[in-house]
């Protein structure tokens, strides 16, 4: 593709659009508000070309062109199959002998509802098929790795699979074995696809060739609620669509994001997507490992006003932004603290990536430790994971070293499990107060189980915000899941229990995230310029965020 | 007529794969001559001679050479295209087998034009032994001094290096060969980028047939004068046509382009074997269309009249049948070549190919009816021009040629197969 | 041919001869990828056919991923993907030999060797298979036999031909290893074994 930043003028379908030199028809044709059906094609893969899908007449082109490797030039006339008869009948065409050697197995097929073929073939043919033949019998149902499982027959060998390991993981354990109409996807009878993205190729594959082998006949899709969020794994923040059924995740797919990860996801963030949901909940205030009540709760947490006695506050890296900004007007107004104070931090501990990680990874596991250079907790230094984890480790010590007496932990996973060890255990319980707001139960839970309240929140899953992610860029996270019944956001718990405690720290408008989100960026300079609109799927940058900056100039923040 | 001998006029002697025996006949002479002439007027010099690719396309080799940019700070590349694998077509491995120097001296011209210093003949793999003779000419050529480094104090560096395929016959396909010869499967590659610019190795890189190599000597000692005076005024020089089939004399002929192809049947053929009635003729290799024995008066050997009749020269391969051939059954043999040489890579091809002889196939078994006809009609017209390269076009070649030029054929075959449905259903 | 077994995933060793041809080769291409064909021709002349222990081989010698050994060595037909017989016989089954009577050398072989296509014969000598033009139209109908081009054959001079082989044991290859012209019939003169059909 070329680099030039030079415009040139195509038309589509009679719409013209302006489009830097060389972009490829699809792209060209995406922005003129005109779908090109193809199955090889991959924005951020090589050009294969081998489906022929998308082929579209060009003006001045003797022969259909393959719209993927064709790149814009000045004044081009482009035909699709919405207006061109010759497109149409050859897309009809493409489809019938993409069928021929597909098996009819929809009833069985995982892909049924979200697949290509199936779409493409109700869409741009829908009649029936004119081969009356047997149909190539290939390998059924093999699995080629601990996730991923092959039917050869349903194939349509895109090869978006093997160009994906061999351009982006560069693992190359696929290959396309034989030719012709025996043509398979094959991986050496001794090799598995093991690598750290092995799950990437099923939401690559458009057809139900490659399918998960965890989550195969769990569901049909069209029972399944799809949600747009983003990964909390790590600080990349990939963007993802997960399936909801019954109250349960039950698939998870990348979603394309040119700036975050193209369409990419490590399979430790979608196959533990559900790791952050604790099996045994906390479902109301627990006081001195006793349930109880709100009123004992705030009662109970009253040394946490303001006074003489040192204080610590540990924020968890899986509450949003929203969250950690009421966290630190809790801190401020409640207990008396800044963050220039020191006694502040979030939970974050660096991890070790292999150099295959890290194309895509994060060294971390806090998705929205970002906020917290955001809200000065770690200085503005470069490389602010250090500095994060080194502030983290300097309040832990506060609480281990039994000096910190008044104690707020927010959110599940405010301390890292490693981090839990005796001396925390005797920090905590040596406290005037503290607090935890969390969702596992302290039987399951040592660190809440030292704590003196433990208060009934969400996990990240639960709740609906924005994350701040590695690049400084605003995402939506939305809620998957429903929070057992006595449960409450974390900011909510805060804002409520500074009102037990006769502060009032959020504006009585703020009922919902919606209203949470619109006080947060109405008070903070830095996201003044945000919406939940603008900010979209796909996110902006906090640049962007800034009051002024091109807010008004986008349509999209009317 | 007298045919010029440009590509033939030693393959008789048994000593000429030797290279002294070949010196000794006036060779290596033209790559003398050629090294102290600039490149350019080489270039030339085969442009003013007509020559075209003798693969099968035809294109203007002159010109060809002239898509190669200049001084991009890349290698350049010189592929010898030996992969001839179009059914009917022999012609390269004769040279190979029994002039292999001429190849060789065929390649070091056209590596001078264009400046490249690594060139590959590339061999498909069954012909074992034309890779022999020609590898052992290499050798002893290297072993002369008159490959390697500074040929003949010329300053130029020349590498050839024989290359076997290995059964695929893609690899004629020149992206297909630079794809294999890179060490991948041989699928042709996506156009543009064309090879001229981008191709081997990412460099660019000219692709040539043998028979095209082996008509350099002869232009650059003779002349494009003397070569373009021979044929016709588009279709110059000679041409080897690889005659096969229901013929007395079988073989290779180097033919003057524009001659009678009822004169190269019946003089050099030697006529109809068993003097049995002639029925049609595949003039160029199985991927062109058949012409039927009443088509054939006045058609010559050349691309104007070829073209004028509805058909190619293609790679010369010269396929005779009488009239006890079974065209159903010719065509569903040719059918089932290219489904089976179907790379596989793109829709259409891939899934097309063995539909098309599916449905040949239940035709000719006896279990075809009229509806096929037209849905053949569908098909092919959905693979041609659709696929990555121009395979798809030759693979319904057959189909659509046999049919148009033997109706009755199909027809009588699909008669007869309703006639004997319905006297299954009596029994 | 030596003796291999073919352990899982390990790299075979391969004779001096072998490994030294491969690494010449290796040196004459500008990208050492380029050499997989040789390299599986080598592999496969050594080793019979293009078994698991001929993919490490190649894929170890080459620095290459096993799939794409696996692609390219499914991608061509003379590559063996199961084990040939001593002699392997590809009869050629294109239009030109088909009108001139391959359909009949083929009935022949069956009748004789009493095995279809890709099938080896018990005492491992024969096996066969028909194949896409071999480039002999002119000398139609033909076979080859491992390297070698037998032309102009009836049923009855296939059949004596077999005969000669059988009795005669000869190496009908061209040896990628050994690159010399050792291949053919005992007092059959070599010109006349590679015929090329020139005119008369």
């Amino acid at each position: 593709m070329s680099e030039s930043k030079e415009l040139v003028t195509v038309t589509v379908d009679g719409t013209a659009v302006q489009v830097p030199k060389g972009t490829n028809l699809i792209e060209v044709a995406r922005k003129a508000g005109v779908e090109i059906p193809h199955y090889c094609y991959h924005p951020n893969l090589s050009i294969a070309g081998n489906c022929r899908m998308c082929q579209v007449q060009v003006e001045g082109m003797p022969k259909l062109t393959i719209a993927c490797n064709t790149g814009a030039t000045d004044g081009m006339v482009v035909r699709t199959q919405k207006v061109s008869e010759d497109v149409a009948e050859a897309q009809r065409a493409t489809l019938e002998f993409l069928l021929i050697n597909h098996p009819l197995d929809c009833t069985v097929c995982d892909q049924a509802g979200h697949c290509k073929l199936q779409d493409y073939y109700y869409e741009y043919n829908g009649r029936a098929s004119r081969f009356v033949e047997n149909k190539v019998n290939k390998i059924k149902a093999e699995p080629v790795g601990p996730e991923v499982i092959y039917d050869g027959e349903r194939c349509i060998v895109c090869t978006r699979c093997v160009r994906f390991c061999e351009e982006v993981t560069e693992t190359s354990e696929f290959g396309v074995f034989n030719r012709g109409d025996k043509s398979v996807i094959g991986i050496h009878p001794g090799a598995e696809l093991d690598n750290p993205f092995s799950g990437v190729v099923v939401d690559l594959c458009p057809v139900g060739a490659l399918t998960h082998r965890r989550w195969r006949f769990n569901t049909r899709i069209w029972y399944t609620q799809e949600v747009n969020t983003v990964c909390t794994g790590c600080s990349t923040g990939c963007n993802a669509k997960v399936a909801v059924r019954d109250g349960k995740i039950v698939q998870v797919k990348a979603r394309l994001n040119e700036d975050v990860n193209k369409e990419w996801m490590c399979d430790e963030g979608r196959y533990g997507f559900d790791r952050f949901q604790p099996k045994h909940r906390v479902v109301g205030p627990i006081v001195s490992g006793m349930d109880s009540d709100w009123t004992s709760a705030v009662n109970s947490s009253k040394a946490l006003l303001g006074g003489e006695e040192p204080a610590a506050v540990l924020l968890s890296p899986f509450l949003t932004l929203e969250e950690v900004w009421v966290a630190m007007m809790f801190a401020r107004d409640v207990m008396g603290l800044d963050a220039a104070s020191g006694n502040i931090a979030m939970q974050l501990r660096r991890r070790d990536l292999s150099k295959l990680e890290q194309i895509l990874v994060s060294p971390d596991y806090a998705p929205n430790a970002r906020a917290a250079q955001l809200f000065g907790l770690c200085g503005n230094e470069e490389s602010w994971r250090e500095a994060v984890e080194r502030h983290y480790e300097s309040v832990l010590k506060q609480i281990s070293s039994g000096s910190a007496k008044r104690i707020l932990l927010v959110g599940e996973g405010a301390v890292a499990e490693a981090d839990c060890d005796a001396a925390l255990v005797k920090g905590l319980r040596s406290a005037s107060v503290s607090l935890a707001l969390c969702a596992s139960h302290p039987e399951s839970d040592p660190v809440a189980a030292a704590c003196s309240v433990v208060l009934p929140g969400r996990t990240v899953h639960e709740k609906n915000g924005v994350m701040l992610n590695r690049d400084a860029r605003l995402q939506r996270l939305r809620m998957l899941l429903q929070g057992p019944i006595g449960t409450q956001p974390e900011w909510m718990l805060l804002a409520n229990l500074a009102s037990g405690l006769g502060k009032k720290i959020l504006p009585a408008e703020v009922t919902d995230d919606r209203g949470l989100f619109r006080a947060m960026t109405g008070s903070l300079e830095s996201l003044s310029g945000a919406t939940l609109v603008r900010i979209g799927d796909s996110g902006i940058e906090l640049e962007e965020a800034a009051g002024g900056k091109d807010g008004s100039s986008d349509p999209a923040a009317v | 007529m007298k045919h010029l001998k440009i590509l033939t006029a030693n393959v008789h002697h048994d000593d000429q794969i030797e290279l002294d025996a070949y010196e000794r006949r006036g060779g290596y002479q033209a790559i003398r001559k050629v090294l102290k002439m600039d490149p350019a007027e080489v270039t030339a010099e085969v442009k003013a001679s007509g020559l075209r690719g003798r693969g099968g396309a035809g294109f203007p080799t002159g010109v060809k050479w002239g898509f190669v940019p200049k001084n991009t700070g890349k290698p350049i590349y010189l592929l010898n295209n030996a992969d001839e694998s179009e059914p009917g077509t022999f012609k390269d491995r004769l040279l190979m087998e029994r002039d292999p120097h001429l190849v060789i001296e065929g390649m070091m011209i056209a590596a001078w034009a264009l400046g490249a210093n690594w060139c590959c003949a590339y061999i498909r793999g069954e012909y074992s032994f034309p890779a022999l003779m020609q590898q052992r000419a290499v050798d002893q050529a290297y072993e002369k001094g008159y490959l390697g480094k500074n040929i003949f104090g010329s300053g130029f560096d020349l590498d050839i290096v024989v290359h076997r395929g290995a059964g695929a016959y893609i690899c004629g396909e020149e992206t297909g060969l630079i794809e294999s010869l890179e060490g991948n499967k041989g699928q042709p590659r996506i156009k543009p980028p064309f090879p001229a610019v981008v191709g081997l190795y990412g460099c660019p890189t000219v692709v040539n047939n043998t028979e095209t190599l082996a008509a350099l000597p002869w232009i650059m000692l003779n002349g494009a004068s003397s070569y373009n005076s021979i044929g016709t005024e588009k279709s110059t020089g000679t041409k080897l046509f690889s005659a096969s089939g229901h013929i007395k004399k079988p073989g290779v002929y180097e033919v003057n382009m524009g001659y009678p192809i009822l004169d190269f049947i019946n003089n050099e053929c030697g006529g109809m074997r068993g003097d049995k009635a002639l029925k049609a003729v595949i003039t160029g290799g199985s991927s062109v269309p058949v012409l039927r024995a009443d088509e054939l008066e006045g058609v010559t050997l050349d691309y104007e009249s070829c073209m004028e009749a509805g058909t190619f020269v293609g790679s010369g391969g010269f396929i005779v049948m009488d009239e006890t051939t079974d065209m159903v059954e010719a065509c569903l043999n040719l059918q089932h070549f290219y489904s089976h040489e179907s790379c596989g890579q793109c829709t259409p091809c891939r899934e097309g190919a063995h539909w098309v002889e599916k449905i040949v196939g239940r035709i000719y078994h006896g279990g075809g009816s009229s509806s096929d006809l037209s849905l053949i009609g569908d098909v092919t017209k959905q693979i041609a021009g659709h696929t990555i390269c121009p395979f798809g076009d030759a693979l319904v070649v057959p189909v659509q040629s046999f049919y148009k030029k033997f109706p009755e054929e199909f027809n009588e075959r699909i008669d007869s197969a309703l006639v004997s449905q319905i006297g299954n259903t009596h029994v | 041919m030596t003796e291999h077994k073919s352990s899982n995933g390990t790299v075979p060793t391969l004779s001096a001869a072998a490994e030294d041809r491969l690494k010449q080769l290796v040196s004459r291409y500008p990208r050492s990828k380029s050499a997989i064909m040789p390299a599986l021709y080598i592999a496969q002349e050594e080793l019979g056919w293009i078994n698991d222990a001929a993919v490490h081989w190649v894929a170890d010698r080459l620095s290459l991923p096993l799939a794409h050994v696996i692609q390219v060595a499914t991608f061509y037909t003379m590559y063996y993907k199961q084990p040939v017989g001593k002699y392997h016989i590809q009869v050629c089954r294109t239009l030109s030999c088909m009108i001139c009577g391959a359909k009949d050398l083929t009935a022949h072989i069956k009748q004789r060797l009493k095995i279809g296509a890709h099938e080896v014969t018990n005492d491992g000598v024969w096996s066969f298979e028909e194949v896409e033009c071999l480039g002999s139209c002119g000398t139609a109908p033909m076979v080859q036999i491992n390297d070698v081009f037998f032309e102009n054959l009836t049923p009855e001079s296939l059949d004596a031909l077999m005969d000669r082989i059988e009795k005669e044991q000869p190496d009908l290859r061209y040896s990628t290893v050994r690159q010399d012209l050792g291949a053919g019939l005992s007092g059959e003169p070599k010109s006349r074994l590679y015929t090329a059909p020139v005119e008369s």
